[in-house]
């Protein structure tokens, strides 16, 4: 049934791209290949993504052998609330599986000691260390001994058969590496957690199992498992902004295989206020692009066939920032100097257009079974849409940092961060917005008093359409001004929980 | 492993082809379906919206083009005075169009005038810009003019795997016109009547100009197409029309002046309400042209044209400067067309910035870039619409 949804969204891939290249569609012909480059980028993610759900996989549990003993490390960094340690020690105490967990603590605070014993943790003082987590990891490991290392992130709480689900992957001795789930605890408590948790359903649950399947899944966000020696055999765990995925793709060039469980073992936390979710999603873009840019070249010829591509997509991905910008472009240059990328009919466009749009989000749709929680998890991901298109600065902004290789700029934590914050969150949608209303105001002026009749009645389509097209995207800017809007006015219930990792 | 891969790969194409099959059959039959709906669907959205924007624009100015239009020729829209015209009817053609009424406007505006008259050009083919052109039509109705439209049945642009009666395309030109009247071309000739007939508005329709000239469109005799293909073509063309209920149309009969023998090639007065021709002076811009004044090119074809008795149409009107004076040109051609051509009812100005039909450089027909020649065009314009 997948398959044959893919493959007749192929044809309707083909029916479409044979129509839009076409000399006489071609308008400014700059403006033509820059939405024709934003579409094959947006056709070429979907034409991947519909490969790999074809190779959905779920591993058998197998049982762990009883002498498997892990060592679960948890850092802890200024800043982080006490009880959120409380909470994630006192779970991991209740892992069924042999383990020790040790606290990496550069915190310097009584208080965290104190709560490491009482849960009884060995808390491992590690000071100025390299990198966010992988300095002292790497600290960490010369000083332990278990085959298997769990990084937990102090925000997640497991579930006691973590480890039960996890470990006996490990009997195959070429995997070096397991990743599960996430889920998170909050997403309901602002529109930023819903739409941060709806962002990560789909990868959690279908592209990361096809990615199983194709023998390409990675470590990613929080809570892989890794086998001392692979880890050994990189020299330790990766740095950068994205450590976990360049220790993947180094475990992966050096020849180790890789596990994706799709079981729920531990519930996180996501953003809830706009300023530390675009923080994050600002790291992650410039993280993301950096492991494209340095780490994968590095790792390429060592990468299967398939390994190159994924990482290639995934490290591709923040590159809808630029995207969104060229389809928010088209609609504005149209409203400001009348230029247009390309003459096509609106009711060709429709008809060409709509067999991808409509197999599209029928695949999405049905791969939507392999949620990790279908029941919660299900629907049209709206708010996490919206706004990821209306964050589009971040993204661009982390895709413009990564390359001209400048480091994220420190940003204070959501808690100092929320008063006054408004107008730096919200600036470009406001921005934004407001060119666009004036615009419209000019073209409205201008048709009724200023231009031939003759010239008003022909272009009556193109203009309301792309005015309508340029107030979409306002509306999507709406949302991000809503979120923006609601950090200033509603203070985060558990805004002591939050930090940016 | 890499035998199953092979298996894998087979089973997908097997597949992709098969499912191929039935999706491209799919979309072809829904896509026609579809495009009709849509497009239908579409083009009342559009109509509403341009008329609520037209309104809008009417009422924030004060009036509209096609009121001062309606003030001029009172009866313009009604078909059967358009048959039988009492005074001089001014229209232009733009090379802008039909994406553009910019230069059309620009032209109205220096001229300081309104045509009654729009003229365009549409070949025939498969393509979206072969198909009856709704947009244009209704935005020049809107704005209270009559279009004009040259329909030209350029035949090799239609695709062979679609139209599998018609002839590989380097034969199709060859007899054109006899494969018309046979009906080889219905499939588009219905289908463009239709939407015209749903058009309801009069037009002019000027099917296979020139088709007497040897030198010009590939529908002309050169290729094998006689005057009776023409004449079985013309009417086999007026009858699908007929029948499709695109009573609207008023025929626009339009042979080349200079070629000998143009009277054999009229279809009949039941299928014809005018004759139309080109009055364009090339100067001497090309070896065969000379500096030509309007009687040098009717005065002789005058004769048996008029025994027609049918209203004539000058559906290309205009001079180059080059090998003497446009000024000059144009008033010996308002001089001549008020005394010797009564005949004559409707003049269209050719507003071609770049004509690049002759070879060797476009050549740029418009009053606009001749000093001088725009206020004698409007002064006559302007003693055209008191009478």
């Amino acid at each position: 049934m997948l398959g044959a949804l893919v493959i007749l969204a192929l044809h309707a891939v083909l029916y479409f791209f044979f129509w839009w290249f076409r000399r006489e569609h071609v308008g400014i012909p700059v403006l033509f290949a820059l939405l024709s480059a934003a579409m094959l980028y947006g056709v070429g993610r979907m034409l991947v993504g519909w490969y790999n759900v074809l190779f959905i996989a779920q591993p058998a549990w197998i049982a762990p052998s009883p002498a498997a003993v892990t060592a679960i490390f948890i850092t802890a960094t200024p800043g982080e609330p006490a009880a959120m340690f409380d909470e994630t020690l006192a779970a991991a105490a209740c892992i069924t599986s042999p383990h020790t967990t040790y606290l990496l603590d550069d915190t310097r605070d009584p208080e965290i000691a104190r709560i490491a014993e009482r849960h009884g943790a060995v808390r491992l003082e590690l000071i100025g260390l390299p990198g966010a987590k992988a300095g002292k990891i790497n600290a960490a490991l010369a000083l332990t001994n278990e085959e298997f290392i769990l990084v937990l992130d102090p925000d997640h709480v497991p579930h006691p058969e973590f480890l039960e689900r996890v470990l006996g992957q490990f009997h195959d001795e070429g995997i070096g590496f397991v990743q599960v789930a996430q889920a998170y605890g909050n997403s309901e408590r602002s529109f930023v957690a819903g739409a941060a948790a709806e962002q990560t359903y789909a990868f959690y649950g279908p592209t990361l199992q096809g990615m199983y399947g194709l023998g390409t899944s990675v470590v990613i966000g929080a809570n892989g498992t890794f086998r001392r020696s692979a880890l050994a055999s990189i020299g330790g765990h990766g740095l950068g902004l994205a450590e976990d995925l360049i220790t993947a793709i180094r475990l992966h060039a050096a020849g180790w295989r890789s596990v994706y469980v799709p079981e729920i073992v531990s519930y996180g936390r996501v953003p809830e206020d706009l300023g530390s979710f675009a923080q994050q999603q600002l790291k992650w873009s410039r993280g993301v692009w950096e492991m494209l840019l340095t780490e994968y070249p590095r790792a390429f010829s060592r990468l299967t066939p398939l390994q190159r591509l994924s990482y290639f997509m995934i490290g591709t991905y923040y590159a809808f920032g630029l995207t969104t910008a060229i389809y928010l472009a088209i609609p504005l240059l149209y409203l400001s100097f009348g230029w247009l990328p390309a003459s096509v009919g609106p009711a060709e466009y429709l008809q060409h257009a709509a067999p991808l749009g409509l197999f599209g989000i029928f695949i999405y749709l049905f791969s939507e079974r392999f949620l990790c929680d279908p029941t919660r998890e299900r629907g049209f991901h709206l708010r996490g849409f919206l706004l990821k298109l209306g964050l589009w600065p971040v993204y661009l902004k982390g895709t413009l940092l990564a390359f001209l290789r400048i480091d994220v700029p420190y940003i204070a934590t959501a808690k100092e961060a929320r008063t006054g914050s408004f107008w730096r969150l919200a600036r470009v949608q406001l921005i934004g917005i407001t060119a666009t209303l004036g615009l419209a105001a000019n073209m409205i002026h201008e048709r009724l008093y200023q231009l031939p009749e003759s010239h008003v009645r022909l272009t009556t389509g193109v203009a309301w359409g792309m005015l309508s097209f340029a107030l979409i995207h306002a509306a999507f800017a709406s949302s991000v001004i809503y979120a923006a809007w609601r950090a200033t006015r509603v203070k985060p219930r558990q805004a002591e929980g939050m930090t940016v990792r | 492993m890499t035998r199953r891969r092979v298996e894998i790969a087979a089973l997908f194409l097997g597949w992709f082809l098969a499912l191929g099959f039935i999706s491209r059959a799919l979309f072809t039959a829904s896509s026609s379906i579809t495009y009709t709906r849509i497009s239908s669907a579409l083009h009342s959205v559009g109509r509403d919206a341009s008329a609520v924007e037209g309104n809008m624009v009417r009422r924030a100015r004060g009036g509209a083009r096609r009121d001062r239009l309606k003030e001029l020729f009172p009866n313009l829209h009604d078909p059967a005075a358009l048959k039988n015209p009492a005074g001089l009817l001014w229209g232009a053609f733009d090379g802008g169009f039909p994406q553009s009424m910019e230069g059309f406007a620009d032209l109205e505006q220096q001229m300081e005038t309104t045509f009654p008259l729009v003229s365009l050009y549409q070949a025939w083919g498969d393509l979206p810009e072969n198909q009856f052109p709704t947009s244009m039509m209704e935005t020049i109705a809107e704005i209270g003019s009559i279009p004009i439209i040259s329909w030209e049945p350029w035949v090799t642009t239609f695709d062979r795997e679609v139209r599998t009666n018609l002839a590989p395309v380097e034969r199709r030109e060859f007899g054109s016109l006899a494969a018309i009247a046979r009906g080889d071309y219905d499939f588009h000739i219905v289908r463009w009547a239709e939407e015209a007939a749903a058009y309801k508005k009069p037009f002019f329709i000027r099917f296979a100009h020139e088709m007497n000239d040897p030198y010009r469109y590939p529908w002309g005799p050169q290729n094998g197409n006689r005057a009776e293909d023409f004449i079985a073509a013309w009417r086999h063309v007026h009858l699908l029309f007929e029948k499709k209920g695109a009573a609207n149309a008023i025929w626009v009969w339009s042979p080349h002046l200079s070629m000998p023998w143009l009277e054999y090639y009229y279809p009949g007065p039941d299928v014809v309400d005018w004759i139309g021709f080109g009055v364009l002076n090339y100067g001497t811009v090309a070896s065969w042209s000379r500096w030509w004044n309007v009687d040098d090119m009717l005065e002789r074809p005058y004769v048996p044209l008029s025994s027609f008795k049918k209203p004539m149409m000058i559906t290309e009107f205009g001079t180059l400067p080059t090998g003497g004076d446009p000024r000059a040109w144009i008033t010996g051609a308002r001089v001549a067309f008020e005394s010797r051509y009564p005949e004559v009812h409707a003049i269209v100005l050719y507003n071609q910035t770049h004509d690049d039909t002759l070879g060797g450089g476009a050549l740029n027909w418009s009053p606009l870039a001749m000093p001088g020649t725009v206020q004698l065009l409007s002064a006559w314009m302007a003693s055209a619409r008191i009478r």
